[in-house]
């Protein structure tokens, strides 16, 4: 569903790489989470995923497309929560989720099921018609979440999900992500939160300064690090 | 007052970005570069402007000269620097008390009150000094020049320049302070900004009218008999004025004449300026944080039933017109956007609309101007068309596209709209907007010539089909440079320099091309000068179009 063929980034004259020689395969039915301490090159990694950065070198492919070469239709394949989804603040609930619903060409009966649907998880009906502007960070997030699920898409990218997420909608959208991958997509998030990631993810990559340092199932992490202790333990040994 | 400084560089230091220019130097060379070049390009495209104005004031004070009447020049340029630092200086205040981010996070420092109220007023008022130097330090060197003054003249014209922006800040500041700690207004600051701001513009109109009305009718006028015409009413323009500007008496006692009462005026204007200022910081301290910290509540909407839910999203919109849609949205509901990319097309024809009637003119007069129409058409026509591209370049709807959404700008560059719908939707905005200046324009001057329906349908096709390369020019400087990096969205209009840069690229394309085709026209024959002007008209766009649409989605994934 997602492969990264040894993708790096430099930001501007620096030498020093934010992301350096990525490689990782995220397949279909797959929750895959990307962890690694601040400044590690996650946000940049998810950025270049998500066609908001150019990689220097390397490919990203989404489901089977290249989108440094088919732009439109990679876009088409996925859909993007940023960690802090700053939105127009002048346009109201609806009409975001109506523009959304339009640039990805959702027909009329989905747009609307899936939108009463997730509207009522995340218990933000009632705001819907008022400006973003008046809106909290967590409903900012729950709205950013339901414009994204909008098209069902078959890649959910998320940075940082669960920040601002009250512990219902956290839950809600842990219970969403397991819900997608059972239907043969993928979900690639990225987080600080170590238990959520060692229980939801399938697999998990550590980034530092700019490398994978380890991928894989927990269990495989657990065998290569050679210790059965928690995600946590064995991610303070490796990034220190 | 170390605090006060620190606090005002860091407001500066936002507002311009100076740290981020820094850290550019240091490891973003390319993104430096552009800088350096936009700070060289954009002085040396205004020095023409600034010698014209200069060669203006000069000419103005030699025919005053000429009728012994140096006495108001002076008072001139001063009420013209005040009127015009009040009247830019409404969205300055606003945006930098009122709407910037800053505050909040200001606020829970242990900083006084009074500290916070200084700092972000002298962060408004370096600005302005730059601009009075523009318009005022011209006039106070050619006066002095021209009459010899010496030392003293200088001194005390130094410190006079100095008080020159803070008087009408400071008045302004008060002004709406008490207006914005006002509880009737919650949730309604947005509609309030909007009112404030078109009742400054209107004064200012109203000023402008009445101030050409005090000279009389036009006709017949050359500069010696309207500037005695000025001086007849001299008097009573200049005291009524005064009451309006009366530091402009104490400036002009002070300058006009260098006695010993000039010190006595320029301490006097000194000590104004000093309590004006004084009063502003008091005023600020009994409401500016209390109205911050009482929050700015947003008028919400009603809650939607699931059958009007159904109904939003039960239309279907084609991508261009979702683009279309959420950018005139965005445009006409953030006030500032709305004052600067939208307001011109009502002001302008409202302006002309309202003048008309001052100007006194005779049956005869009509008559004559209905003459010349009948007789130059074409004359008319391209003015016409001159005048509608001046409101499709100056709205900078384009120029300023992606800039306005700022940090929300992610979404756009994420979502799978392509280039050609961006272009559509992006210009479409702006063809909307001009298409009202053109309505509204057409309207006023059908009630005073009898505009035909071809000349009218003439212009405006011509008149869009012109202006289409100024919108698109826009648009590849915006998508090239945009400025996303703001918290106040006055910066995303006010501090872009694509704005500025299309503006003089697209007036001075639109100058030479409305001349050439107005000639040929004229000269040759008038379908000539049309069939030119229109055939480089489709060029241009066409060549614009495919550079936007080959290189706009590649420009999406590079923003930052």
């Amino acid at each position: 569903m997602l492969k990264l063929d040894e993708v790096s980034k430099t930001y501007g004259n620096k030498k020093e790489k934010a992301v350096d020689n990525v490689s990782f395969h995220v397949h279909p039915g797959e929750i895959f989470g990307f962890v690694g301490p601040n400044g590690a090159g996650k946000t940049t990694t998810i950025k270049m995923i998500v066609s908001l950065l150019t990689p220097n070198n390397g490919k990203i492919i989404i489901n089977g497309i290249d989108n440094q070469e088919d732009i439109q239709e990679a876009k088409k394949q996925f859909s993007y929560v940023p960690d802090n989804p700053e939105l127009f603040e002048k346009i109201k609930g609806i009409e975001y989720l109506k523009f959304m619903a339009d640039v990805y060409d959702v027909p009329v009966a989905e747009r609307q099921q899936r939108t009463e649907k997730f509207l009522d998880v995340f218990e933000i009906k009632e705001a819907i018609n008022d400006p973003i502007g008046s809106y909290s960070h967590g409903m900012k997030q729950k709205l950013a979440l339901v414009g994204a699920l909008i098209h069902d898409p078959q890649l959910f990218v998320l940075d940082e999900p669960m920040v601002g997420l009250d512990p219902k909608a956290s839950f809600e959208l842990k219970k969403i992500m397991r819900e997608h991958c059972d239907r043969g997509r993928s979900v690639f998030f990225s987080t600080h939160v170590l238990d959520v990631a060692e229980k939801i993810c399938d697999r998990i990559a550590i980034i530092k300064k700019g490398k994978i340092i380890e991928v894989g199932t927990m269990a495989e992490i657990r065998e290569k690090a050679g210790s059965q202790e928690s995600l946590e333990n064995i991610f303070l040994e490796l990034t220190e | 007052m170390k605090e006060i400084l620190s606090l005002t560089k860091l407001f500066i230091n936002e507002s311009w970005g100076l740290s981020q220019f820094l850290y550019n130097k240091a490891n973003n060379k390319k993104e430096f570069y552009k800088q350096v070049f936009t700070l060289i390009i954009v002085p040396v495209a205004l020095i023409p402007a600034f010698f014209m104005y200069v060669f203006f004031m000069i000419a103005l004070y030699a025919g005053l000269r000429m009728i012994n009447q140096v006495s108001v020049f002076l008072s001139i340029s001063y009420i013209m620097t005040v009127a015009l630092i009040l009247f830019f200086g409404i969205m300055y205040v606003l945006s930098e008390f009122y709407f910037s981010k800053n505050i909040e996070e200001l606020i829970p420092l242990p900083i006084t009150s009074g500290k916070l109220i200084i700092a972000k007023f002298f962060s408004i008022l370096i600005p302005e000094y730059v601009f009075a130097a523009f318009l005022f330090a011209p006039a106070l060197i050619i006066y002095g020049v021209g009459e010899g003054m010496g030392v003293i003249y200088a001194i005390l014209s130094l410190l006079v320049f100095l008080t020159v922006p803070v008087l009408p800040l400071a008045m302004l500041t008060v002004l709406i302070m008490l207006i914005m700690q006002s509880g009737s207004f919650n949730g309604r600051q947005d509609v309030l900004q909007i009112i404030f701001v078109f009742i400054g513009m209107a004064l200012f109109i109203v000023a402008q009218i009445w101030f050409g009305n005090q000279m009389g009718p036009s006709e017949n006028v050359d500069f010696q008999i309207l500037m005695s015409s000025l001086l007849a009413n001299n008097e009573s323009l200049l005291n009524t004025i005064g009451y309006f500007v009366p530091t402009s008496l104490l400036m002009a006692w002070a300058l006009n004449k260098i006695t010993l009462m000039s010190f006595v005026w320029s301490a006097a204007i000194i000590g104004l300026t000093l309590l004006l200022f004084a009063l502003m910081v008091a005023v600020g301290k009994q409401v500016y944080i209390k109205s911050i910290v009482r929050g700015k509540s947003q008028k919400k909407g009603k809650p939607l039933s699931g059958s009007e839910r159904q109904k939003v999203l039960g239309k279907k919109s084609h991508k261009a017109m979702a683009v279309f849609t959420m950018d005139l949205r965005l445009l006409f509901r953030t006030p500032i956007y709305f004052f600067n990319n939208v307001s011109i097309v009502i002001i302008v024809p409202l302006c002309l609309l309202i003048m008309f009637p001052f100007l006194d003119l005779t049956p005869e007069d009509y008559e004559s101007i209905r003459s010349f129409y009948r007789e130059l058409p074409l004359l008319v026509n391209f003015a016409l068309i001159g005048f509608f591209i001046f409101f499709g370049g100056t709205s900078a709807a384009t120029a300023s596209t992606f800039s306005r959404e700022g940090k929300a700008s992610w979404l756009t560059r994420m979502v799978p709209v392509s280039a050609a719908d961006q272009i559509i939707g992006r210009t479409g905005v702006a063809v909307l907007i001009q298409s009202m200046g053109i309505v509204f324009t057409l309207v006023t001057a059908r009630v005073y010539m009898p505009i035909s329906i071809f000349s009218m349908m003439l212009t405006i096709v011509l008149g869009i089909l012109g202006s289409l390369p100024i919108l698109l020019f826009g648009l590849f400087m915006d998508m090239n440079r945009p400025l996303l990096d703001w918290d106040n969205p006055q910066k995303a209009v006010k501090n872009n320099m694509n704005v500025v840069i299309t503006l003089f690229v697209g007036m001075a394309y639109a100058g030479v091309l409305i001349a050439v085709s107005g000639l040929l026209g004229y000269f040759v024959m008038p379908w000539l000068g049309y069939s030119f002007f229109s055939a480089i008209s489709v060029i241009m766009t066409i060549v614009l179009y495919k550079t936007i649409d080959r290189n706009l989605e590649t420009r999406l994934l590079n923003f930052e």
